[in-house]
């Protein structure tokens, strides 16, 4: 796990200079990744679905960018990218796509929906911080209970 | 030029710069109407889609103005965004004035790039070597990975000068780098090949649009945010379609 993490950590920083994130900042990035990749790895052990653990992963990820882009008064952009890289299901859409290659229709379709599904827990929870950090200054609204 | 020219001309630089250079909808609409607030504008109305800025005020003199421009490049270098963020910050609060903030950006637009190219075609070396590590937990796999995704944006870069199509250079790049990972699987130094693929395609996942496209949406900025997701598909189509047609040369 810990040369899983060093990894990590430097793969994250390589994504942040290739993103051109100033260099004052990489570094942070690069600890976040590292957290994404420590809970994204150890959620499955525990009983939790691969798809449950990108989610939460996603989540915390996304909640520490939030702080710390509050804190360094920078944008939030800055942390997050880097931050969610570790998650990409790179090796699900690989699988899928050579499926789909050779013909293999049915398993293919079934990796892709797990592409999907992680793709979408992600952006569940990259949403779900986003709205924490933007209660009561509104993002859409269903009923106008305030006139 | 009167001030509130001064003021639009100002609000629209920075809102292209941050626009051009990958900042979220919302931040590019924030920081426009904040500055123009902190001129003294009142209704204030902007409206910023992936490839366009409108921009409408009423100045204190009881005279509306509107102007729009369109943001046609569109490039990943996050530090021009901090940069910008810093002098919005910096003029809202009043420590910059108009015409400091005007050089400031004038600074920003003419500065190159944060990282010179090798150093970002080294990263996306290590990048890639290190995430396919993450991957496959192979080590033997670590150079071959090294070597493809340092090839990867490497041709990125070349294919975008001479081409300047995005799509079609992130095409030939995904081409490049898989055929050197099918190279190197012919030459028997790849062991599992999955693993090499995918830390050589790594570094041209399109992570702004991505990430941006899901914060536009949960923030009601609809329309830009389908816009970037359709960005970031398009690029992932051209990836895909680029490694299946390196990798039928192993099938061949």
């Amino acid at each position: 796990m810990w040369l899983e993490l060093i990894f990590c950590f430097m793969s994250t920083v390589a994504f942040g200079i290739i993103f051109n994130i100033p260099l004052r900042l990489v570094w942070w990035g690069g600890v976040i990744g590292m957290l994404t990749w420590f809970i994204y790895g150890t959620l499955p052990d525990l009983g939790f679905s691969q798809v449950n653990a990108a989610a939460v992963a996603a989540f915390t990820a996304a909640f520490t960018a939030h702080r710390l882009a509050k804190y360094k008064k920078v944008p939030v952009t800055t942390f997050m990218i880097p931050g969610i890289i570790p998650l990409v299901p790179g090796g699900r859409a690989y699988e899928s796509m050579l499926a789909f290659v050779e013909e293999n229709y049915v398993n293919g379709l079934g990796l892709s929906v797990e592409t999907l599904l992680q793709a979408g827990a992600i952006a569940g929870g990259i949403g779900f911080a986003l709205s924490l950090f933007t209660v009561r200054k509104g993002a859409g609204q269903r009923y106008e209970t305030d006139r | 030029m009167g001030i509130p020219e001064k003021t639009m001309s100002l609000c629209l630089t920075s809102g292209k710069l941050l626009l051009r250079y990958g900042a979220e909808t919302y931040r590019v609409e924030e920081t426009m109407y904040r500055m123009a607030k902190a001129a003294g504008m009142h209704n204030i109305n902007t409206f910023v889609t992936l490839t366009g800025i409108f921009l409408s005020f009423r100045t204190e003199e009881e005279q509306d103005l509107m102007q729009m421009i369109r943001v046609r490049e569109r490039y990943q270098d996050l530090s021009k965004v901090t940069a910008v963020n810093q002098v919005s910050r910096e003029f809202t609060h009043s420590i910059l004035s108009i015409e400091e903030a005007v050089d400031k950006l004038a600074d920003i637009k003419k500065a190159s790039m944060n990282y010179p190219v090798w150093l970002i075609n080294l990263a996306s070396g290590i990048g890639g070597a290190a995430f396919s590590y993450l991957i496959g937990d192979s080590f033997i796999d670590i150079f071959p990975a090294f070597i493809g995704g340092l090839i990867t944006t490497l041709t990125l870069v070349l294919y975008q000068k001479f081409l300047n199509v995005k799509f079609f250079a992130e095409f030939l790049a995904a081409v490049s780098g898989v055929l050197a990972a099918v190279g190197l699987e012919t030459g028997g130094l790849v062991q599992n090949m999955d693993q090499v693929v995918i830390g050589t395609l790594i570094p041209l996942v399109p992570g702004v649009p991505l990430t941006n496209s899901v914060r536009d949406l949960m923030s009601g900025d609809l329309m830009a945010g389908v816009a970037r997701g359709a960005e970031a598909a398009v690029t992932s189509l051209s990836i895909a379609a680029g490694t299946v047609v390196s990798l039928s040369v192993l099938y061949f």
